[in-house]
Formats: structure tokens, C-alpha cells, sequence
């Protein structure tokens, strides 16, 4: 594939990925913060990303299926997913985390387990959307092209 | 990756009153690493800790002028509020400079964080030009 179709391809992904709400704003202030000092900062707060919430859902799955729920563990690890979610621009992930956050509130266990469904849902989205994206990147730093920067016209 | 410039920021180097280090104190990952690229980004020299004895600790140690500390105030495992009453308790109300991160919009958080002598809140999550504004105006008036 040509480089320039590439670059293309990579640019409509990404709008697109904007368009359907998985990746807010934030996304873009976090490429802001990637320089040719920092060249690799957004791939490495994502990695970042993916292993804390690998982690945090992975703790929420055994919290809720206790015997008895303890939503003063549920609820902590359910805010700093939607804090790290809402760093990265994960905006759907955040939006989950929210709802979930209010079924914590009132001590819903059934509620929350779908809430965690949810919020594994949008997560595993986000994840390879991002993954993919990536892999774009990759391919055109490969052919010795330059990542074109987003445009913000949409 | 090269990503676009950020339209209308200040070149880091152009103005002295933001160099001078910071400790950025959050317990979750990938924020504590966003925080510290993004003051990195603006011309700070930064200091990244994950608990309030880590961050006191630093305060501590007399070799390294530190001018403010970056609070994140949703910790799990620790009161962000309890950190920020700690350092003033040891170092006092004019320094260092604290300023608090938050998600929440409600008045009590605002309240709370004067009352422990925060000097500055910003919304999480945190923008380039916002960090930017509010640390130029918390050093100003704090060397007024």
C-alpha cells in the first residue's frame, strides 16, 4: 500500500474512532504531549492504561461475585478506572464507569454486574481500536513516513 | 510518532517563573504519568511520587528546591486532604505552593481545599493550557 494511503487510512480511523464517541478530546492532549523528546508517549500511557484496567476489572469480577458484595472495595476501583479511562479520552469507558459508579451508590448488585459487563464492553472496544491504530502508526513509520497530525476540522 | 504542535503555548524556556521543581503526587498510574509529562511538556522539572510519604519525604530533603506540589486528591488509599494538611502542618502556608487535582465540581471539595491551604484546584482531566494558566497565576501571586 502507498504510503500516502496509508496515512489516509490512519487519518479517516482515527476520525472515525472520534465520531463514534470512544476516544474524546483527551486523546488528542495526550498526542500534544508526544515530541520527538517523548516519541513513543501516547503507545506507552495506553500500554499503561490497558495493564492497570486488565488488573482493576479483573479485581471487580471477584469483588461482585462474593457472597457479600463490599461496594467500599467495588467503588474505589470503579472511580479510578473512569480517572484513568477519562485521562486517556477512553470516553465510553468513562461513561460506563459513571453509571456504574451509581448502581454502587445504592448497593444495586445486580445492577452492578451489568455495569461491569458494560464497562468490559466499551474497555475491550477501546482496547482494540487503539491496538489497531497502532498498528497503522507502525506500519507507516515502517515505510519511513511521518504520522500526519489531526486535523480538528470535524 | 509525530504528533501536531499545540497551538498558542508559550516555548517552555521563555519564561523563568515556571522552571523550578515540582512533585506530582497521584496513586494511579497512568494519571501520575500523564501529570508529569504534561508540567515535563510546559518547562517543570518534575518529580513523580505514588503516596504522601513519598511526597513528604521529597519536601524533606533540603537539596532540592521544590516550589509546588501537584495533588491529585482521588486516592483509594489515601486522603488527599490529609496530605495537603500534613505538608502545611510541617512546612507551613507559604510553601510549598499546592494545588489540587479533582474530577468533582462540588463546592464542599472547593471548601475543603482552602481550608487546608490549597492554593489552586484544576478540573481533572487536566489540560496543557489549563496546568499552564494556573501555575503561572499561583508562583505570581505567591511572589507578590
Amino acid at each position: 500500500m502507498e504510503l500516502a494511503q496509508m496515512q489516509k487510512s490512519l487519518q479517516d480511523y482515527t476520525k472515525s474512532l472520534f465520531l463514534e464517541g470512544v476516544l474524546d478530546s483527551q486523546f488528542l492532549q495526550l498526542q500534544q504531549l508526544q515530541d520527538e523528546s517523548n516519541p513513543d508517549f501516547v503507545s506507552q500511557v495506553v500500554t499503561l492504561f490497558f495493564q492497570d484496567s486488565d488488573r482493576i476489572l479483573n479485581d471487580l469480577s471477584l469483588s461482585l461475585d462474593q457472597q457479600v458484595v463490599d461496594f467500599k472495595k467495588v467503588d474505589p476501583h470503579v472511580h479510578q478506572l473512569k480517572g484513568s479511562s477519562s485521562s486517556i479520552g477512553a470516553q465510553r469507558v468513562k461513561n460506563a464507569c459513571v453509571v456504574f459508579r451509581s448502581f454502587c451508590e445504592q448497593q444495586n448488585v445486580e445492577a452492578c454486574h451489568r455495569c461491569l459487563q458494560q464497562v468490559k464492553q466499551e474497555y475491550y472496544l477501546v482496547k482494540n481500536r487503539l491496538e489497531t491504530l497502532f498498528k497503522l502508526e507502525q506500519q507507516i513509520v515502517a515505510s519511513g513516513g511521518m504520522i500526519p497530525a489531526m486535523e480538528l476540522g470535524f | 510518532m509525530l504528533a501536531g504542535k499545540a497551538p498558542g503555548l508559550q516555548h517552555p524556556n521563555s519564561n523563568s517563573i515556571l522552571r523550578g521543581l515540582i512533585i506530582t503526587l497521584a496513586y494511579d498510574d497512568v494519571n501520575r504519568t500523564v501529570t508529569k509529562r504534561l508540567l515535563e511538556k510546559i518547562g517543570c522539572e518534575v518529580t513523580a511520587v505514588s503516596s504522601g510519604f513519598e511526597c513528604l519525604s521529597a519536601l524533606s530533603n533540603v537539596e532540592m528546591p521544590y516550589r509546588v506540589v501537584i495533588l491529585d486528591l482521588q486516592m483509594p488509599e489515601m486522603d488527599g486532604f490529609e496530605v495537603a494538611m500534613k505538608i502545611r502542618k510541617f512546612y507551613g502556608y507559604h510553601w510549598p505552593l499546592i494545588i489540587a487535582l479533582t474530577a468533582s465540581t462540588e463546592d464542599h471539595v472547593r471548601e475543603r481545599c482552602l481550608q487546608m491551604g490549597v492554593n489552586g484546584m484544576i478540573q481533572k482531566p487536566v489540560l496543557l493550557h489549563v496546568m499552564d494558566s494556573e501555575l503561572r497565576r499561583a508562583l505570581q501571586s505567591a511572589s507578590e
